[in-house]
């Protein structure tokens, strides 16, 4: 049995007969069981899998009507909630909370009989880019597991990565889906806000984040969206689609589009590995017709720092429901008056999901919101503004997904500084809103790298269509597990 | 001088869901923590689904209190943490990025008294919170969640009255508008809550929350005012502070505020987008608007000759008039009114009453025909309507079976005047020297016909005669 | 520069107990770090928002969760939610 196939692969061979839901499933979760005692991908397995692959054959067989994803293995990010499943967000807070409803793109999964083997590792609420603040541990890069496998969607990617499922979704507040992808090597697609309901996904950042899918293939990133994108009216924020079908003319090219590359995104910090690979890739898209030039987004230089105190303001204020009252972790309120009592019981977060809950409640302070909260909204403002002109005269732009290599497990941990350059390339298709994929373009001493596309807001198919494009170009080696 | 600012917060009671989700608006008819789904509990990964009503509703509400109405609404979180709020923030409006709350300045007049609203906001209601337990040591604190996310409409006025009675004239012309709009029924327990700020010749401004009921608003307001004058007096500065309205010993409390550090961290709520509403929605929220108050008074006065007392009566309360103006006729409808402001009100005078009465409009328009008619007198009105609040019975049944037809005709009617003069000859000559006596006269007519005489006509008949 | 004080009125704010003392450092950086926020030059940048149509939120129906969501998360005494005491 290949457990390396794709997800359209996975759909045309059980369609033709040649594998069986069953056996695809059952191998796939002694797979896990045999390589995740290593990778820690997952928090929680689906113990009902087999079941679920067996009752999808049945169907098959007599003829009845099938979903499209055939029986499909997905994992999920732990922080979308499926009924009924624990949901922790990868956080002693939630350690036992159990999900009573399910995310609208898991009911749209399970429409198309998708089968979730199981929950996937993230950085604690999602606050993190290593899956070094998961209160479960780190998950571990299959292309070397000293090294971090990027997040804050991590658990996503080793999954995907290390074929322990066919594609996964995490979600992207600041690049949580796309830098985990760079890092293992796997396709990582952020979508235009409002594309894929968030109903369900439990919120960080809610106003720049976005579930997305990670894949082997650009193709099946489409193919995910084709599932899961649309108006969900669970979610006020989300824009209607037309139904559009991603898939469709997704090998048209990109011969006359033009490319703007990001200065401030290959500047100073960058990795010369990855710089070179950058404009590696430049050059193949240049071979392939397009026309690439340098374009300039000054706002950039402040879109972190921007990035990070809207983040935490509303993180402060979406994290604040966690008191342990309605549900949560075993903690008796006897005996305790109610500050005394949340305050004991949030000591449960971690110290980065802390930290940025003491700065959540400083960012948007009366003393202070003036002088952080607002000017980072209007850098937001403004860098929306430049790249917007910026799409007026290109179709696309294109960055390194992260300016560095993947780096050692407890290597940055300390200093949280040091990861700010980590974020500087993602941030922006989140700050803006804009649809961003990253591609996996090169492996440099066995570390993976990833080249960035982003497009203009609802342009989600032609970026698909030059993702797709690059992606042709590049053969990598197979992931050493 | 005095000044004093009310916050009203009523409740949108005539909608059907909650303000962010479809749990019932209506949440006193259920079990502690049945009316609840993930949304109003703020479980992980909820978000709040807007109800278009609601914004249409509060929108209304700005226009009928002449407030202006921005183009583009916004939603903020107030964060802070209470047991009864399940995500830790509130879902309100503010005004911090120009002016997106659904009601900007308005004005309500009070008689020939301009009160200044300042602003409307739309935002969710909490839960409630049930304190057991006899002293705070064994204190056990209960919370329902049936009530969290229940719409709710905040007035805010400026500090415009001078004295507790123009709070409450206030108070009544409001609680009116809003039932007259069909937006809210202020007679459900709740629905209608307000806190009072006071301030007294120019000094600090002292908050009052925690009223429960408009009775008791105006008792505070007023001890309020009475302890800041008694304070000035000897010269004893006033804290700016919160008070709490103690309703057991009908004082206000400091609430030494644990809270040092109210700093609500107002900022946008991202999961509502903004919500545009332009001219054409407004002229057609407009549109949908009822006939305000002031306008049925007139109508009724101009149209249908009915005494302007009546009609100010009849015209601001949204039950009667709705009931009015589905029982009257051109021809009836004076008679109409009559019956709803004498018989009527005094009969069917509270909530329950309403709600288990089994009148109709069609009852009402048959007994005001036969009156008209002569089939039934004015007088027996009061027990045909007693009959059919109870059992909703034919207004033609009920006249029957009370014997209340046949009235006497006039030659009828005279001869038993007769009878009755005969009778009472010494009441008779007192009569003509004293009026009073002759009401005796007429109750002994009354008397005789079993009250089926119209007693008006009896008087004219036995004045006649008697002189 | 953030006091100490400073921060642990904001932590009490957030409801959060700092028990790490790295956390003082650690949240001064980052105020720091925003301070190049100041050199960006956006004072007169209005704020942007995305809008929603009146027509397009939800409709005012009242549609039960179906299932009693109470039996799901902690309760007390019958259905109520138990919370520290407000003293």
């Amino acid at each position: 049995m290949n457990l390396k196939i794709s997800a359209l692969q996975f759909t045309r061979e059980v369609k033709t007969g040649n594998i069986s839901v069953e056996d695809f499933i059952g191998k796939t979760m002694e797979h896990i069981e045999k390589v995740d005692g290593n990778l820690h991908a997952f928090l929680s397995l689906n113990d009902n899998a087999v079941n679920q692959a067996r009752d999808i054959d049945k169907k098959i067989k007599s003829g009845d009507k099938i979903g499209q994803c055939f029986g499909m293995p997905i994992s999920i990010k732990d922080n979308i909630c499926i009924k009924d499943t624990k949901t922790t967000c990868a956080s002693k807070m939630l350690e036992n909370y159990i999900a009573p409803y399910d995310a609208t793109v898991i009911t749209k999964l399970k429409q198309q009989d998708a089968i979730f083997v199981g929950k996937v590792n993230l950085d604690e609420f999602a606050m993190g880019l290593s899956t070094e603040f998961s209160a479960y541990g780190p998950s571990k890069n299959p292309w070397n597991t000293d090294y971090v496998p990027g997040g804050s969607s991590g658990g996503s990617a080793v999954s995907v990565s290390a074929f322990e499922c066919v594609a996964s979704l995490g979600s992207d507040t600041g690049g949580s889906v796309r830098n985990p992808a760079s890092f293992c090597s796997t396709v990582g697609y952020k979508p235009t806000y409002g594309l894929i309901s968030r109903y369900g996904l439990i919120s960080y950042a809610n106003s720049i984040e976005q579930i997305g899918p990670l894949t082997r293939t650009v193709e099946d990133a489409a193919f995910m969206l084709n599932l899961i994108a649309g108006l969900d009216s669970n979610d006020n924020t989300t824009i209607n689609n037309n139904n559009a079908d991603y898939l469709k003319d997704i090998d048209s090219g990109i011969e006359g589009k033009k490319i703007g590359i990001i200065k401030e995104m290959i500047g100073e910090g960058i990795n010369p590995t990855v710089l070179s690979a950058t404009k590696n890739a430049i050059s193949k898209l240049e071979e392939l017709g397009a026309i690439c030039e340098e374009v300039s987004l000054d706002m950039v230089k402040y879109s972190v720092a921007a990035y990070y105190a809207i983040t935490t303001t509303e993180a402060g204020s979406n994290l604040a429901r966690y008191d342990n009252l309605r549900y949560g972790y075993d903690f008796s309120v006897e005996g305790y008056a109610f500050n005394a009592y949340i305050e004991k019981a949030r000591k449960k977060l971690g110290p980065e999901v802390t930290r940025r809950m003491i700065l959540g409640g400083f960012v948007p302070s009366s003393g202070y919101a003036g002088k952080y909260f607002l000017k980072a909204l209007k850098v937001k403002s403004k860098l929306t503004r430049q790249i917007d002109e910026a799409f007026k005269k290109f179709d696309l732009l294109i960055s390194p997904t992260v300016p560095i290599l993947p780096f050692k497990i407890g290597e940055k941990i300390n200093d949280p500084a040091s990861l700010f350059l980590i974020d500087i390339n993602t941030v922006t298709a989140n700050l803006t809103g804009k649809p961003a994929i990253s591609i996996p373009y090169a492996i440099s001493n066995g570390l993976p790298i990833g080249i960035q596309l982003i497009a203009n807001s609802m342009n989600d198919k032609l970026l698909l269509q030059a993702a797709r494009a690059l992606e042709k170009t590049v053969k990598l080696p197979e992931v050493p597990i | 001088m005095t000044k004093i600012g009310l916050e009203i917060h009523s409740q949108l009671t005539e909608l059907q869901s909650k303000l962010f989700c479809s749990c019932k608006a209506n949440y006193r008819e259920f079990q502690p923590n049945e009316n609840i789904c993930p949304i109003c509990m703020g479980l992980p990964g909820s978000l709040p689904q807007l109800n278009q009503k609601a914004v249409e509703k509060a929108t209304m509400i700005a226009m009928a209190l002449n407030c202006s109405t921005p183009e583009k609404i916004t939603f903020f979180r107030k964060n802070y943490f209470y047991p009864d709020l399940p995500k830790n923030f509130q879902i309100t409006q503010l005004n911090i990025y120009g002016e997106t709350s659904v009601g900007g300045p308005g004005i309500l007049m009070v008689g020939d008294k301009k009160i200044r609203i300042t602003r409307i906001q739309l935002e969710e209601d909490p839960g409630r919170i049930i304190y057991e337990g006899s002293s705070e040591k064994n204190q056990i604190t209960l919370v329902d969640y049936n009530r969290a996310g229940t719409p709710l409409v905040e007035i805010v006025t400026e500090p415009d009255f001078e004295n507790p009675k123009e709070v409450r004239e206030f108070l009544n012309i409001l609680s009116d508008l809003l039932a007259n709009l069909g937006v809210s029924d202020p007679s459900l327990e709740g629905a209608m809550r307000a806190d009072a700020n006071v301030s007294i010749e120019d000094g600090n401004k002292v908050e009052i929350k925690n009223i429960g009921s408009f009775h008791d608003l105006e008792k505070a307001v007023h001890f309020e005012i009475t302890r800041q004058q008694s304070l000035h007096a000897r010269n004893i500065p006033i804290i700016q502070e919160t008070r709490h309205w103690d309703d057991k010993r009908k004082i206000t409390v400091s609430s030494r505020s644990k809270e040092e550090d109210l700093d609500y961290r107002y900022f946008l709520e991202s999961d509502i987008p903004w919500v545009r509403i332009g001219n054409q929605i407004k002229d057609k929220l407009k549109s949908e608007m009822p006939e305000t108050i002031s306008s049925k008074k007139e109508r009724y006065v101009s149209k249908y000759n009915i005494p302007a007392q009546v009609a100010d009566v009849l015209s601001s309360d949204k039950f009667y008039s709705d009931l009015f103006e589905k029982s009257h006729t051109t021809e009836n409808a004076k008679e109409v009114a009559n019956i709803i402001t004498t018989d009527l009100m005094g009969l069917v005078d509270t909530r329950e009453k309403r709600e288990s009465s089994k009148l109709t409009a069609l009852h009402l328009k048959e007994i005001a025909d036969s009156i008209q008619s002569g089939k039934i007198t004015r007088n027996s009105a009061k027990n045909v309507l007693y009959e059919i609040l109870k059992t909703g019975k034919a207004v033609s049944t009920v006249i029957s079976d009370l014997d209340l037809d046949n009235v006497f005709s006039e030659s009828e009617l005279l001869k038993i005047i007769e009878s009755v003069i005969s009778e009472e000859t010494q009441a008779v000559e007192q009569a003509k020297t004293n009026p009073q006596t002759i009401n005796y006269l007429v109750g002994k007519v009354m008397q005789k016909t079993k009250g089926k005489a119209d007693p008006t006509y009896t008087l004219d008949l036995l004045k006649k005669k008697i002189n | 520069m953030v006091s100490r004080e400073e921060i642990e009125h904001v932590a009490k704010l957030m409801r959060i107990e700092i028990d790490d003392p790295t956390i003082y450092e650690g949240v001064d950086k980052m105020i720091g770090y925003f301070d190049i926020l100041d050199s960006a030059g956006v004072e007169s940048e209005e704020i942007s928002a995305r809008e929603i149509e009146l027509s397009n939120l939800r409709e005012d129906k009242h549609i039960p969760f179906g299932e009693k969501l109470i039996e799901k998360l902690n309760h007390y005494k019958g259905t109520y939610v138990r919370a520290p005491k407000m003293v």
